[in-house]
């Protein structure tokens, strides 16, 4: 079963709980950002930072400017392209469906960053001989120090949560109560944000506001991009089994009609 | 507090946190609930989602709280009196008051007397003396027949209180207060509407506040304000209802109790006065009022006086009430100490877990003072500004003659004890873990710091020795280096003089010597709970005991009372205001109820209902206070800086200020066109206080490095300033440097036909720890409160411009 | 400059190409310790940069070694033989290239190795990785069967016995790589400028590959001939980028389609950046070279060199309209490749190019195809 988290941003107060309970739990070291006019900090995640909160001005229907907040962090796909790319197997998706990176295996390609649909991912650039591709693990670590919800727990960035903007659940059950939520109250913009994005992801959001106005990709492909991947890669095996059959048997024929168009010339030459 | 205290009886909030889901209508003025107190905005949001409960949220910013108002109002700083004011016009002259509730639980039918009056923005009895200003209170006394107070229960009489307020606030209209305020009067009439309909009997509006009412030269007032239009709406003591202030640290309520403040002693006991107060008959003929609770304020000092000095304390020495600190009339407040050091007269400070080198008003003065001191102690997790002073930038440590001790101290994780939160709940918290390197408890240090002074007055003598060696001090554990959590609790508690056991109720202390209490508001939190076995501060039932008040969770002051003055939730028979929230109900010839009643529960309800106040002489809630010093009813005046005249009166400013002398205090003219721009301070989620550990805790740094200073598009556009810059804050007393935001949330706002530009800076910044920036309170005024001496933080003039050259 | 058989006649240009060279291993020391930053000007929304856009080029570049198997030993086309081998050779030190700057590119290059025992065969960049390192094995050993001509003689009867099955391999295994390395830019689909943004991409990098192979053959050829003063014959090489030619109109044919029924066409035209660098890419580097290529024009060593040269330069910029003209909208402009990045493509040109000269010099790879000779 699936699981995933609900985010209400009509709820989120901007706090940075979660963002702070995500640095204190996966031990991760603390930078100091360049100023941001939003006071995102830092303006995006990084490869210190699995989550950040955006902070923005968007205008409501009424015309006025107000403020939202949204916690920003690996959607978790469902397909997730990330590890469809990843080449050495270091992204997997666990049964929960967590994608996990494993660093040992990691070649440092960047394929799963240029990849991700919604440019989460970040690269450790500064590190010079271990960097890692950084992102939000779902505080899922079975074999490490890091698990929360391999025992059953929910996700550091969730307990942190004072205004109850995330609640973490199967992924279906936040999908009902999502459509719930809208359609119990009208201030909700009609639309899950995470039910079919990139084919469907277990972080689902919900808001008073539209999402493109709050630097949401929203024309995030509805097909899963490895579908793409896959339609090519299932030609593989014909290509080089058929391809391969075909060039030795073209290799022989040619050669063998070269070989007799060769003899006749002799015998031509020699009559 | 104080204000509240004025209105109400105690200077706390009157609901708590989790009541905050009985709420219809949230105004919130003056308080940043989602970045100060994230936990008050989850109830908030509660109430919002689960019953559609509507929040009003007055702020000179748009704050995180604000983002998720119903109603956002954008006001000037420094106009919340004209803006409740009018809310209270509104509710009259549209009869929105609850009617019953004014003539049963409030002072509106009392008559005051004849000689009362107002006029030229000044209450009868002004009077001048050596350019001092008081006012002569005795025009604002009621009537009475030599035993009791006329009332007329009709509101009719043109003198009763009801009438003077009607007389009073009629100036406030809706086009007046939008002109000083610079809200919108389409705005403002939809707050009153929302708001005023609150004075239904079946509905609870709760006012929430913070800094942002208190800080400032009228802050009482500002308060009064709020706990008027509390009162006259009818929404004190009802579930979902109240004046809920939110304090300004996770444990400022605890500190308050136990008289942090340099008037007062634990549990709200005045300090006696040197020449006021010559011996214990003495305080307690003056000090104890004829009616209302405080009549037993001798058992409470009695027993403090024996939890102090123990067997030294007999009935023959008046129980050592020689030995008490007696203040002398000067002011001792923090602007009052630090003048005093500035001018000489104070030789050491110890700061302890304070740090005004960044928090106090005029921040730089502050530390030109310190230079001044022989000695000093800092006793802080790390080393703060103020420890720092004298090697702070700018300044040479060798001209610096102070000898400096830094005691590292443990923070609240790394030790054991007890947290007074706003709502009054004292909740035990365990260590987490243990201190790093060297550091000690607070109680660690002060035990050692004490037994120390002991051995050198027992041992070297000096003057006056006695009270340090006639105290009673000991709390050591066998066995162990931090001294008896648990001794210090039992005293807190209150005990039967020879017993070992923790008194349930503050109705048990005497004034005989049998009973030894340190603060009688706190007694019965050590007691322990007979089904749970804890003491009641312990306790964690999650059990709701109905309308969420959670009676078995922690402790709440007093008496584990969640509401206060719960006696106003039902009508005088005892029927309650609404059916759906029914704190209290009389049936079948007793009480019935959710909560502990706030008021003598023995006898019938029609008796209980005629001092549902029980703290103040008359038990009635005042709408009208004699007691403070700038007035019964709040004015509005100007800030001491402000860029326009009072629209109401010749009086510009509020006469009762306290003001200091000095650079610090030095105030722009108004509408001084050198400092054109309105300049409030505030907090952010990120940093706490002057940002001593959050500031040194990295993570906390990476999510609000920079110190800022934010503006609107507009001012950015017209000096040039593009977001990030560096710019220049300047204003009377000194000039800051700070980083832009150019935020479109920021506005400008229409102040009596003319553009007034408000700018906001954090005031969490200093030279200390890993992110530093410039202290915003480098800039603000020396100038505070009649009352309470509380600075003026919220409202002052600056200038910006671009730092050139960059 | 002699070692047994072998000799490098030195000159003072290849003299500076052994001083890039040095200094090229020295940059490549610091780089692999130094990290990827500040070497490179890579960051976060521009993870792959100058390095990749070679990469890519330098395969598709390299295109001639498959293509001319295919033709010269699969379909024995007997007059594509004599250049089959300098094909193979371009090819090999092509690849040797790609795998340098490939080390160079990731973050960790002590793991390169772990996609052999960690399949993540689901990835393009898997086909790619495992394709391209069987290939350029592939290509060493045919590149041994004509070296042991010479030196480990030995060894030669053996690899000639082997040939004709590593042939085969070599000729279909870059059907695989030359496609995938397109696949790789399907998972970006839905962020690329919709001119580019096709599922086709595999299949237009692989047949624009395929003829490409042939134009850097004919450059080669010509530029190798001045060098070493071999003669190959223009109707050879005219009937070699025919071959290209006829390929390149099924391209634009399936290009243009692929555009048109897309509903994008009309954005070419638009007159913004991402149009005109389409319109460069078929205009300059697709329309011109097949009518070069089907014109007089292509009787003449000029005629062969312009189509030579247009049609390299039009690959280039496809693959560099992939990876950076398409997706500069959707990840804007913070990148700007470092001095660092040039240095190392560059120089790894130069290692390339002295390996070139050394083995040309030393080695058979100009003359005639022995299977044609000793026949």
């Amino acid at each position: 079963m699936a699981k995933g988290v609900l985010v209400d941003l009509t709820k989120c107060i901007g706090c940075k709980g979660c963002q702070t309970a995500c640095k204190q739990w996966n031990d991760l070291p603390a930078t100091i950002p360049d100023f941001d006019n939003n006071l995102t900090y830092p303006a995006d995640t990084d490869a210190y930072n699995y989550t950040t909160v955006l902070h923005r001005v968007v205008e409501k229907e009424d015309g006025q400017e107000t403020l939202r907040f949204a916690k920003r962090q690996c959607m978790h796909c469902q397909e997730p392209t990330c590890v469809t790319v990843c080449f050495s197997r270091a992204l997997v998706k666990s049964p929960e469906g967590a994608i996990v990176y494993d660093e040992e295996k990691c070649v440092g390609c960047r394929y799963c960053i240029i990849a991700c649909p919604f440019q989460v991912p970040k690269y450790e650039w500064n590190d010079a001989l271990k960097p890692v591709v950084s992102k939000c693990q779902f505080c899922f670590d079975p074999r490490g120090k890091h698990d929360r919800i391999g025992h059953g727990m929910e996700p550091a960035c969730v307990n942190a949560c004072p205004s109850r903007a995330l609640k973490f659940g199967d992924r279906d059950e936040l999908l009902k109560e999502a459509r719930q939520r809208i359609s119990s109250d009208s201030k909700y913009v009609n639309h899950i944000y995470g039910e079919k994005e990139a084919g469907g992801t277990n972080w689902l959001y919900i808001s008073d506001v539209p999402f493109e106005k709050l630097g949401f990709r929203t024309d995030v492909s509805q097909t899963p991009l490895p579908y793409y991947v896959h339609d090519y890669l299932k030609w593989t095996p014909t290509v080089f089994l058929g391809g391969g059959a075909l060039f030795a048997a073209l290799h022989f024929y040619t050669k063998r009609r070269n070989e007799v168009a060769r003899a006749v010339e002799k015998e031509e030459v020699a009559e | 507090m104080a204000g509240l205290a004025a209105s109400f009886g105690r200077g706390a909030m009157t609901n708590h946190f989790n009541d905050y889901i009985n709420t219809d209508v949230f105004l919130v003025i003056g308080s940043n609930s989602a970045e100060t107190h994230p936990m008050a905005m989850k109830w908030i949001n509660e109430a919002r989602n689960k019953k559609g409960a509507k929040l009003i949220v007055v702020d000179p910013r748009l704050t995180k709280t604000a983002a998720h108002a119903d109603i956002f109002v954008r006001h000037r700083p420094g106009t919340d009196i004209p803006f409740l004011l009018g809310i209270m016009n509104y509710a009259i002259e549209n009869e929105l008051y609850h009617h019953e509730y004014l003539v049963k639980y409030t002072n509106a039918s009392y008559i005051v007397k004849p000689e009362f009056g107002f006029k030229d923005g000044l209450f009868s009895g002004a009077k001048l003396d050596n350019g001092v200003f008081t006012y002569d209170k005795n025009t604002w006394q009621f009537e009475d027949d030599g035993k009791t107070i006329k009332k007329d229960p009709t509101l009719q009489h043109p003198n009763c209180v009801f009438q003077l307020l009607k007389k009073h606030v009629s100036r406030y209209d809706i086009k007046t207060v939008s002109e000083i305020t610079g809200v919108p009067e389409k705005v403002y009439r939809k707050v009153c509407e929302t708001f005023a309909a609150t004075g239904a009997r079946d509905k609870s509006g709760n006012i929430i506040y913070a800094m942002g009412i208190t800080q400032h030269t009228y802050g009482t007032q500002n308060v009064r304000a709020i706990a008027m239009l509390q009162l006259l709406l009818g929404n004190i003591g009802k579930p979902g209802g109240g004046v809920n202030a939110q304090r300004g640290e996770s444990n400022v309520q605890g500190s308050t109790d136990l008289a942090m403040l340099s008037h007062l002693l634990p549990g709200y006991l005045g300090v006696p006065n040197a020449t006021k107060h010559t011996n214990l008959q003495d305080y307690i003929e003056k000090e104890t009022p004829a009616s209302g609770y405080w009549k037993n304020k001798p058992k409470f000092l009695v027993s403090l006086l024996k939890a102090f000095y123990g067997d030294n304390a007999t009935k023959e020495n008046d129980f050592c009430f020689d030995y008490l600190p007696k203040v002398d009339g000067r002011d001792h407040s923090h602007m009052g100490f630090f003048q005093d050091m500035y001018d000489g007269k104070v030789k050491g400070l110890i700061a302890w877990g304070q740090n005004p080198a960044v928090g106090g008003p005029g921040a730089a003065f502050e530390r030109e003072a310190m230079k001044k001191l022989d000695w000093m102690v800092v006793v802080d997790l790390f080393e703060t500004e103020t420890a720092a002073f004298w090697h702070a930038p700018n300044v040479d440590p060798g001209e610096v003659q102070t000898e400096c001790f830094l005691l590292p101290a443990a923070f609240s994780f790394e030790k054991e004890g007890t947290v007074t939160n706003s709502g009054r709940w004292i909740q035990y918290r365990y260590k987490a873990v243990n201190p790093p390197g060297e550091a000690k408890s607070d109680t660690w240090i002060a035990d050692r710091l004490f037994k120390e002074i002991r051995r050198l007055y027992r041992e070297q003598g000096g003057a006056f020795p006695e009270p340090i060696l006639a105290m009673d001090w000991n709390y050591d554990k066998p066995g162990h280096e931090e001294p008896d959590i648990a001794k210090i609790a039992l005293e807190i508690n209150g005990y039967r003089v020879g017993e070992n056991r923790a008194l349930d109720s503050f109705g048990k202390l005497k004034d005989d010597g049998s009973t030894a209490c340190g603060m009688w508001i706190y007694t019965g939190y050590w007691a322990v709970d007979q089904e749970l076995g804890v003491p009641n501060c312990q306790r964690r039932s999650t059990e709701d005991s109905g309308l969420g008040t959670y009676l078995k969770w922690a402790f709440s002051w007093p008496l584990n009372r969640r509401i206060l003055y719960n006696r106003c939730s039902a009508d005088e028979h005892g029927k309650p205001w609404d059916e759906s929230r029914a704190l209290f109900r009389w049936q079948d010839g007793r009480w019935v109820g959710h909560d502990v009643p706030d008021f003598n529960a023995k006898v019938v309800p029609e008796v209980s209902a005629e001092t549902p106040f029980i703290m103040l002489p008359k038990g009635h809630g005042r709408l009208f206070a004699n007691n403070l010093v700038d007035g019964p009813f709040p004015e509005h005046y100007e800030p001491m800086e402000s860029p326009v005249t009072n629209r109401l009166s010749k009086q510009q400013n509020t006469p009762c200020a306290a003001v200091f002398k000095g650079q610090w205090a030095d105030l722009a003219k108004v509408g001084d066109a050198k400092y054109p721009y309105v300049a409030t301070t505030h907090r952010v989620v990120e940093h706490y206080q002057s940002g001593a550990v959050t500031r040194n805790n990295p993570s906390l740094v990476e999510v609000c490095p920079w110190m800022y200073v934010s503006i609107s598009e507009e001012l950015a556009r017209e000096k040039g300033i593009r977001p990030g810059d560096e710019v220049w804050i300047e204003t009377a007393r000194g000039r800051i440097k700070a980083l832009a935001q150019v935020s479109p949330v920021v506005k400008p706002l229409k102040v009596n036909g003319k553009k007034v530009e408000v700018v906001g800076l954090p005031w969490h910044w200093g030279y200390q720890g890993i992110a530093m920036g410039a202290t915003a309170n480098d800039l603000t005024p020396a100038v505070g409160d009649g009352n309470t001496k509380i600075p003026e933080y919220k409202a002052f003039l600056c200038n910006i411009r671009k730092v050139q050259g960059v | 400059m002699t070692i047994g058989k072998l000799n490098f006649k030195m000159t003072p240009a290849r003299k500076v190409l052994l001083f890039m060279a040095a200094l090229t291993l020295v940059l490549i020391v610091y780089r692999l310790v130094i990290g990827l930053r500040p070497f490179t000007n890579l960051n976060n929304d521009w993870p792959w940069g100058l390095w990749i856009a070679v990469d890519l080029s330098a395969v598709a570049l390299a295109g001639g070694g498959y293509s001319l198997t295919l033709m010269a030993h699969i379909l024995n086309i007997r007059k594509f033989k004599v250049v089959a081998r300098r094909a193979m050779l371009v090819s090999l030190l092509t690849y040797i290239f790609v795998l340098l700057v490939l080390f160079v590119e990731i973050g960790r290059w002590y793991n390169f190795w772990r996609p052999f025992v960690s399949w993540g065969h689901h990835s393009p960049l898997f086909e790619v990785f495992v394709c391209i390192s069987a290939y350029t094995l592939v290509q060493f050993v045919e590149f041994t069967e004509v070296a042991t001509e010479k030196v480990a003689t030995n060894w030669h009867k053996f690899l000639k016995k082997i040939m004709p099955v590593v042939v085969i391999i070599a000729a279909i295994l870059p059907f695989g790589h030359q496609a995938s390395l397109g696949a790789i830019y399907l998972a970006t689909i839905d962020r690329m400028h919709g001119l580019w943004a096709t599922t086709m991409i595999p299949w237009l990098f692989l047949i624009s590959s395929f003829f490409v192979g042939p134009a850097v053959v004919t450059l080669e050829t010509l530029a190798g001939g001045r060098i070493f003063n071999h003669k190959v014959s223009i109707d050879v090489l005219r009937s070699l980028i025919r071959v290209s030619g006829w390929l390149m109109i099924a391209y634009l044919v399936l290009k243009i389609g692929d555009v048109a029924s897309r509903g994008v066409l009309p954005q070419a035209f638009s007159g913004s950046f991402e149009g005109n660098m389409f319109l460069l890419e078929m205009v300059a580097g697709v329309i011109v070279p097949i009518v070069i290529c089907f014109s007089p024009l292509s009787n003449t060593k000029g005629g062969l060199a312009a189509f030579g040269l247009l049609t390299s330069a039009g690959v280039v910029l496809n693959r560099v309209n992939v990876v950076f003209t398409s997706l500069v909208d959707f990840l804007g402009n913070s990148y700007s490749p470092s001095w660092g990045e040039w240095a190392i493509s560059i120089g790894a040109l130069a290692i390339i190019a002295l390996a070139y000269l050394f083995i040309m010099e030393n080695f058979n790879f100009a003359g005639h195809d022995k299977h044609q000779t000793a026949s």
